[in-house]
């Protein structure tokens, strides 16, 4: 008789066996760090789905992802920390995501185990505001003056006057060169001043004069190779930081006002990709995409001299304090209007965090530059506009060995008086649209088809994924 | 069912036998078996991440067919892989297992090389690739170069991306090679007898003897290496992103952008369900044609 029951026991021992490891796995994964019987829910009806829960003892416990280097993930442990101990009540737990951003926030949202504050991409972060997952702000624009005075191309609107608030921290695009380089070659280095802005023939001119092929010889002297060329004039990316702020210059854009029809094949973009495309192909004064793949991060590219000039985001500042090289900034050079670009990626809090009040407060701290020393370490910019306006706010963060002296006028005062914003900020369907931008501009960088016929193209292709603007009508 | 078992011993071990194949059958059902079923009712609505969903019916399917020329350009590449590394792979896999199958000194130490790349993580191996394809510096191009002849934009062209991939794919042949390596082992010596009494050189014993009995292991060679090829991956992820132009936008990869950069959930689901019925049909053809051209020691039967 205890032979027919022994499979019984042992099917039941095995199920138990599963259901424990099952069980220990999503315990771990929910409630991590705290005891997961003694957590007692606060809000009454609140969805299961928020990452935290306040232990009995009365800490509000949050989570809070976000990406970023070695260097970025360090002093944002520091800051989490100094948060903690400034406030006893809450803590922070940051979790520091390596890898594929938005592939992992896709997978928590759509299992329902989302952060109570995350750094997240654009297109995710409308998108998401669009469905009532994430906190609209708009509500707490007057109860925070630090929330509601920052810069106007930083918040992100998902309906005409709703935002869920700004970028983690402000960047913007701009020009960087090797001073050593302009001296030896004795060039005027670019302007600082957004009014005295290079035109694009003075620009094309000055980075001939800092081109040398392999005997020394540049563009302009007869016998110059172009096929063994050692320094480039300049280096401009691919993707849409390094043509987005020219185009708008030229008074182009992607689309029309309201996001409804594709203007890229306007004579005005032609002519800016066109000579984009010349810069690689008929000037010989910038490596090409492929080339470029192939170089290393642009501090190192100055540094090395592969490069005289390089048209990148203000971000790369932090790089070049441990570049032993003399790094200047200047602005853009125009076609019309001098024109850069803001970008970034909001920081939000998600429309399920039990505990709005204590999220909204970390939120103001993590990017407080009282706080956080990623401005004076030239990652970030503030966001308030008194950083950009106020003498002593501005000394506090760019009077630094990382700032170079021209800094206040080819950053701050550009940024101030000629910025406008990246389109990821308004353009409906962006993480689709960009793609398909990218796969056919490929064609301009590797010189394939003209730029003309490839804009021309690109029109049907891209039409069909317009959706309008998330803040139209505003 | 047959009648009830005549004896307990065998009810008793029958239950045994489910008892114990039950942690990989109820492993299969939650993990595999229930995903899948979920992903078909996915492919049927609108989900995107974050978002409510309805039922669709077959739009998605209707949109890959109709309203989207990128799911066809992303099949066309990955058949287009297929084609060119399945037989490649196999060829170079079946040459260097005859290789690893003559008797040399240090065979265990060549052995082990050929077998090396399969042990590289892949993206290890993507990195090394990358490196050997850099259109300035790398080492294809040196040595093109040095020869006089004019290098290749490698990856970085959009004509030359896919036979670069198939090239660098011939690199991981190791684990067919291996399983070749076992079926030629396995070739009856008293075949290589015959054909020598009747007087057949080397090239009589491969055509008529090892070609022969060698079928049933390029037969399964074949299957799992289309099978493979069919879902590459990383390649794109790691050197390429799908591009120049989406030159190499790999059917695996284009679902994962779909899926997990443009959150359309439901619209990756489909993909899956497509390229899953595209793998079983392409394997039943396969099977189908196998009886022309697959041989087993003492009668055809599979």
């Amino acid at each position: 008789m205890n032979l027919r029951y022994g499979p019984r026991k042992i099917v039941l021992l095995l199920l138990l066996c599963l259901s424990l490891t099952a069980t220990a796995c999503s315990g771990g994964s929910k409630n991590a760090g705290g005891g997961g019987g003694a957590a007692s829910p606060s809000a009454s009806g609140s969805e299961s789905a928020g990452g935290s829960e306040s232990a009995g003892g009365g800490k509000v416990k949050l989570k809070f992802m976000y990406w970023g280097s070695a260097f970025e993930k360090a002093a944002m442990e520091k800051t989490i920390q100094s948060f903690n101990e400034s406030h006893p009540n809450i803590e922070v737990k940051g979790e520091h995501v390596t890898g594929d951003y938005n592939a992992k926030m896709n997978t928590l949202m759509a299992t329902g185990e989302l952060p109570d504050v995350a750094y997240l991409g654009e297109g995710l972060a409308l998108k998401w505001a669009t469905d009532g997952k994430l906190l609209d702000m708009t509500p707490f624009l007057d109860t925070y003056p630090e929330l509601g005075n920052r810069l106007k191309q930083s918040y992100y609107y998902y309906a005409p006057g709703k935002t869920i608030g700004t970028n983690s921290a402000v960047e913007m695009i701009t020009l960087y060169y090797n001073r050593e380089l302009f001296e030896e070659a004795g060039v005027a280095p670019p302007p600082s001043k957004g009014d005295d802005a290079w035109t694009w023939d003075q620009f094309v001119d000055t980075a001939k004069k800092l081109t040398k092929d392999g005997s020394g010889k540049t563009p302009y002297d007869t016998g110059f190779n172009p096929k063994n060329i050692v320094q480039y004039g300049v280096s401009v990316p691919t993707w849409f930081g390094g043509w987005y702020p020219l185009l708008l210059s030229n008074g182009g854009d992607i689309t029309n006002e309201d996001g409804s029809k594709f203007t890229m094949d306007s004579p005005e973009a032609i002519e800016v990709f066109t000579k984009l495309q010349d810069l690689m192909y008929k000037d010989y004064v910038a490596p090409t995409a492929t080339q470029q793949q192939n170089m290393p991060a642009t501090n190192l590219r100055l540094q090395t001299k592969k490069v005289a000039m390089a048209i990148e985001g203000q971000w790369s500042l932090l790089d070049f304090a441990s570049t032993k090289m003399n790094v200047g900034i200047g602005v853009l050079p125009k076609f019309k209007q001098p024109t850069t670009i803001v970008l970034g990626a909001p920081t939000v809090i998600f429309a399920n965090t039990k505990h709005q009040q204590e999220a909204l407060e970390f939120y103001m701290y993590h990017n407080n530059p009282e706080q956080v020393d990623l401005f004076s370490k030239g990652l970030w910019m503030p966001l308030q506009e008194e950083y950009y306006t106020d003498q002593s706010k501005i000394d506090s963060w760019i009077k630094n060995d990382a700032h170079p002296a021209e800094y206040r006028q080819a950053v701050i005062d550009y940024t101030l008086g000629f910025a406008k914003r990246s389109p990821a900020y308004s353009l409906k369907n962006f993480v689709e649209i960009e793609p398909k931008i990218n796969a056919a501009l490929d064609k301009v960088w590797t010189n394939k088809e003209p730029a003309e016929k490839v804009l021309r193209d690109m029109a049907k292709d891209v039409q069909p994924l317009l959706q309008g603007k998330y803040d139209a009508g505003q | 069912m047959r009648a009830q078992p005549r004896s307990g011993i065998v009810r008793m071990e029958r239950k045994w036998g489910i008892a114990f194949a039950l942690p990989a059958i109820i492993g299969f059902v939650v993990f595999v078996f229930g995903p899948m079923v979920a992903s078909l009712v996915f492919s049927l609505t609108d989900w995107s991440i974050g978002s409510d969903f309805r039922f669709v019916g077959l739009d998605n399917y209707r949109q890959m067919t109709t309203g989207d020329p990128l799911f066809s350009k992303s099949l066309y590449v990955t058949l287009y892989y297929t084609i060119g590394s399945v037989p490649l792979c196999m060829l170079a896999a079946f040459l260097v297992a005859m290789l690893l199958n003559q008797k040399v000194k240090a065979l265990p130490i060549f052995r082990t090389i050929y077998y090396l790349p399969v042990l590289v993580p892949s993206i290890a191996n993507s990195m090394l690739w990358l490196w050997l394809f850099n259109p300035d510096f790398g080492l294809f191009n040196s040595a093109l170069r040095s020869v006089g002849l004019p290098g290749s934009q490698w990856i970085y062209s959009e004509t030359a991306a896919i036979p670069s991939l198939i090239l660098m794919s011939s690199w991981g042949v190791g684990n067919a090679a291996v399983i070749f390596l076992a079926g030629l082992q396995g070739v009856p010596r008293h075949l290589y007898e015959a054909v020598e009494v009747d007087g057949g050189g080397a090239l009589r014993k491969f055509w008529h003897v090892t070609l022969p009995s060698m079928t049933p292991t390029i037969f399964f060679n074949v299957i799992m290496g289309m099978i493979g090829t069919l879902q590459v991956f990383d390649q794109a992820y790691v050197m390429t992103n799908g591009g120049p132009n989406n030159a190499t936008l790999f059917y695996i990869f284009y679902l994962y952008r779909k899926a997990f950069a443009e959150t359309e959930m439901a619209y990756a689901s489909a993909m899956a369900w497509v390229l899953f019925l595209l793998i079983m049909a392409l394997t039943a053809l396969v099977f189908r044609s196998s009886r022309f051209w697959v041989y087993y020691e003492g009668g055809n039967k599979p």
